[in-house]
């Protein structure tokens, strides 16, 4: 198992952890650090579903029940699109 | 021709991932807008053993027996003596809203607080002793009132420390009151235990729950017809009055200057 792997198992696991404890605020800049850093980081976009269907979807709450996952998805696309630019 | 061949494989392959994404993407947001329920009760299981090993852990599961037991002693005893703190507010509370009831209302009047320190049934024939004397009570015709400014008695002896309150309720007394809608004037002798008698002509239209004032007080609640008692054989009917006040749980009295 390659460095980066086992780099991309730890940064995994912490996420899912701090998603669990709903602490969005350390979920997200470990996230989008890791969608800059680690290729095809997909992992934030499950991580935004994840933090909705624990802490969102309230019933009545609107759009924002879904904000993480707007949020997750949307940096996700941005900051591959800004990695490829960068790197071209 | 190696080259070209080998971009144009990975351009294929990005692309075919970007189309899988999308695919992705769309059924999940589809599923995530219209079934919620779905991804809330799977990613709750996958957390729940999570959140139920914190819980166990802050719930002291790794604790020693011996500081469980500590913790438990320290906690009953916290327990008790909030439950202590708790009925002394109450009684405190209680004091404190008989205290605004009786001087909220006789704010107006030139009245002096006094505790009640013998009352019915240990006082015989409906008397109160309170803790006023001389000192503040100069005259053994001062009337007395009850919280809620209810009058219901006259000082009768005055002492030193302490006075007596002859209640109107005692047997024999007397109070000119006004009953029920007419205003009946008719006087009301007292009958013990808190309760008054009248009588009244049998045509006075007076009924169950008619209150009585005293007229010379400015029609202040006096009393409530209890019953009224029709003997055919007598022109009269018997009407029997209760004091609103229960001279039994009396703490505090207001007596006129």
């Amino acid at each position: 198992m390659s460095k980066k792997t086992v780099v991309r198992i730890i940064i995994d696991f912490v996420i899912f952890l701090a998603v669990i404890q709903g602490w969005w605020f350390v979920a997200l800049p470990i996230g989008l650090a890791a969608v800059l850093n680690l290729p095809y980081y997909a992992e934030i976009v499950i991580a935004g579903i994840f933090y909705d269907s624990l802490f969102g979807l309230m019933p009545g709450s609107g759009i924002d029940g879904y904000l993480a996952s707007i949020v997750t998805l949307t940096a996700y696309i941005i900051l591959t699109g800004l990695k490829k630019v960068v790197r071209d | 021709m190696m080259k070209l061949s080998g971009a144009n494989n990975r351009g294929r392959y990005r692309f075919a991932v970007s189309i899988l994404f999308s695919v992705i993407v769309v059924i999940v947001a589809g599923t995530f807008l219209y079934f919620p329920q779905i991804y809330s009760s799977l990613f709750a299981a996958v957390a729940r053993p999570f959140w139920r090993i914190q819980f166990a852990v802050n719930s002291g599961v790794l604790k020693t027996e011996e500081i469980l037991i500590m913790e438990n002693e320290t906690l009953k005893r916290t327990i008790y003596e909030q439950n202590l703190n708790q009925a002394t507010v109450r009684e405190l509370e209680l004091e404190n809203l008989e205290l605004k009831d009786l001087l909220g209302r006789a704010s107006t009047t030139d009245g002096i607080l006094a505790a009640v320190l013998v009352k019915p049934p240990l006082a015989p024939y409906d008397e109160l002793v309170i803790d006023l004397g001389y000192d503040f009570i100069h005259s053994t015709t001062s009337r007395v009132y009850a919280p809620g400014h209810v009058l219901i008695g006259k000082i009768s002896e005055i002492s030193g420390q302490v006075s007596k309150v002859r209640l109107f309720t005692s047997p024999g007394q007397k109070v000119e009151v006004e009953i029920g809608p007419k205003h009946y004037p008719v006087t009301a002798i007292g009958r013990g235990g808190g309760q008054y008698e009248a009588q009244l002509p049998r045509s006075a239209l007076v009924l169950e729950g008619d209150i009585a004032n005293t007229s010379y007080l400015g029609d202040r609640f006096f009393a409530k017809v209890v019953s009224v008692i029709d003997d055919p054989a007598s022109p009269f009917v018997k009407i029997l009055l209760a004091s609103p006040v229960n001279i039994y749980q009396l703490r505090w009295v207001m007596v006129e200057n």
